[in-house]
């Protein structure tokens, strides 16, 4: 088989994306008329991309919340967060969560951190309180919440429902982690950001590549011929000459979270399902 | 004497079911080509209604027929031609894609899209009934095709309009964009272009509707295949292009690929589709 994986964006494209996506996180600010974008920033490199190109859009109507826990959360992270909204000069919050984690984990006292389930269901607190938060500043400033999440998450449901990937747009949503990187690059986020290796920042050393079972190169690839050249998973395993087996893992991954890109399933009882049937724009005038 | 059309290219983003606001684009679009001395001024697909996927079609085209109307009226106020993309009625009560065609107050022509999009995003068929005529339309400043964004994806329906002896091809289009677009549309069209050796204008939308791009980049491509002009990516965007009408007869003289179109080969394309058609 002779495919051409292009995954990498070219120099030209860059600069369209880009520009595309600029325009588009004003457009959506522009449509529901909202006084200020808000952007989680972790210190990562999807929340400094989209903040930065937020900045871009939207210029002094950005606020950034940063919403460390501390013990949990790197030091180095909140260290990339405060270098980045100095360097774009983005009006910013720090918020520390701890308090509002420790009570929630206080209303649920037999939480065995041994166990697996109960460990995830805790680490999901964590997104969920800084979607509130979020939503918090975004209700008292007639804000919109510019999320943060990249095509690789969203198609592995490597988020938290509900959690971060609760948010008002997607506007890097169609964008691999790979391609994540080479935008970062290209519109000058710290070296240090885009190098470091990616975390949720769910547990003390956490890194999603460990916790995927594959470097995100690996994933791209995979998801590229998945679903961009619409493979099976056959012919993926012989194009990248990788075991069929890891392409299932992956592949899995995305048919188990289908249910975290949809609106939750409604019982259809009419011949205007509104998960179904009703089909209207967002943007709606 | 060159035969010089000035096309006015009216690249602008139309806001799905925001017919008055659609209205106003459409009107400023005139007077500026008014102004810029066009001899024709022509807009996207559906620039009346606007494009996306949305059952706001089925409650939105009486209003989009009477807008039409007042653009109608704009252009006889004008004393100017135009090419305006809007949802029809048939007196069945079937809606179609359609262009018209507008010479100075009156309504000289309509073209319904024959190709409607029903993949990914695109859900045409849900509200639209495709056309199934390839007319050409003589004005003033010479004969006139149309055809509307898909339509030029096939090779077919520019083939017709050649035969038809249009002189130049407008592309009413609403292109929403993703990676590699820009360079298959550049593709699509040259080889129209090069293989009816016609003119050919394309009229994109600009602008973001629920998260898509619609990419501008209207372009006019001449007989011979050559890009001559691209207009501003993304944006909204306004020029007015001397197409080359001539510039066909000319090399029509040597080049004898549409003169020699043989309709035995036609009728072996025909037998050829009705044998892909029948599968059992």
């Amino acid at each position: 088989m002779d495919i051409n994986i292009e995954i990498y964006l070219k120099e030209e494209e860059l600069k369209l994306f880009k520009d595309i996506i600029v325009n588009s996180i004003r457009a959506r600010f522009e449509s529901v008329k909202a006084s200020i974008g808000i952007v989680a920033l972790s210190g990562g490199v999807d929340s400094s991309l989209v903040a930065a190109l937020s900045k871009e859009a939207l210029g002094d109507k950005l606020l950034c919340l940063i919403m460390p826990e501390e013990n949990v959360s790197p030091k180095e992270d909140i260290e990339h967060a405060l270098e980045l909204v100095k360097k774009f000069n983005i009006n910013y919050r720090i918020i520390n969560i701890n308090g509002a984690v420790d009570w929630f984990k206080k209303r649920f006292e037999e939480i065995d951190l041994e166990n697996k389930n109960e460990k995830l269901a805790v680490a999901n607190v964590k997104p969920r309180v800084r979607m509130i938060l979020n939503y918090l500043y975004a209700n008292a400033l007639n804000g919109i919440i510019i999320g943060t999440s990249n095509k690789t998450e969203l198609l592995l449901g490597y988020g938290t429902k509900y959690g971060d990937i609760a948010v008002d747009f997607y506007p890097i949503g169609d964008l691999y982690k790979t391609q994540v990187w080479q935008l970062a690059d290209f519109v000058g986020i710290p070296t240090e950001i885009v190098r470091k290796k990616p975390s949720a920042g769910l547990w003390v050393g956490q890194t999603d590549e460990e916790e995927l079972g594959h470097t995100y190169y690996e994933i791209d690839r995979v998801l590229y011929c998945l679903v961009e050249l619409e493979l099976s998973v056959r012919e993926t395993s012989k194009l990248l000459n990788i075991p069929e087996e890891a392409i299932n893992d992956i592949y899995r991954r995305v048919i188990a979270s289908e249910h975290k890109r949809k609106i939750p399933i409604i019982t259809r009882l009419s011949r205007m399902c509104l998960d179904k049937d009703w089909k209207y724009p967002v943007d709606r005038h | 004497m060159d035969k010089i059309l000035k096309a006015g290219i009216a690249q602008i983003s139309s806001r799905l079911g925001d017919i008055e606001f659609n209205k106003r684009q459409v009107i400023k679009g005139l007077h500026l080509g008014k102004e810029k001395g066009a001899d024709i001024v022509v807009f996207p697909e559906l620039s009346l209604i606007g494009f996306g996927s949305g059952d706001i079609y089925l409650d939105k085209v009486e209003e989009n027929l009477e807008a039409l109307k007042e653009i109608i009226e704009e252009t006889k106020k004008l004393n100017l031609w135009a090419i305006v993309g809007y949802v029809d009625k048939d007196e069945r009560g079937f809606f179609y894609n359609t262009a018209a065609l507008i010479g100075a107050g009156e309504i000289k022509g309509k073209f319904a899209k024959t190709q409607l999009t029903n993949y990914r995003l695109f859900d045409e068929k849900r509200y639209f009934k495709p056309g199934s005529t390839l007319p050409v339309f003589p004005t003033p400043f010479g004969k006139i095709g149309i055809l509307i964004c898909e339509d030029v994806w096939f090779p077919e329906a520019s083939r017709a309009l050649t035969f038809r002896g249009a002189e130049v091809i407008f592309v009413l289009s609403a292109s929403p964009f993703d990676r590699g677009k820009i360079e298959i549309w550049d593709d699509f069209l040259k080889v129209r272009a090069l293989d009816n050796i016609i003119p050919l204008v394309f009229v994109n939308m600009s602008g973001i509707q629920d998260g898509v791009t619609y990419w501008g980049g209207s372009a006019y491509y001449s007989a011979s295949g050559k890009l001559i002009k691209r207009l501003k990516l993304l944006v909204d965007d306004f020029e007015v292009i001397p197409v080359d009408l001539e510039e066909p007869k000319r090399l029509r003289r040597r080049d004898i690929r549409v003169r020699e179109v043989r309709r035995e080969i036609l009728e072996e394309i025909l037998r050829a589709y009705e044998e892909m058609s029948k599968w059992i």
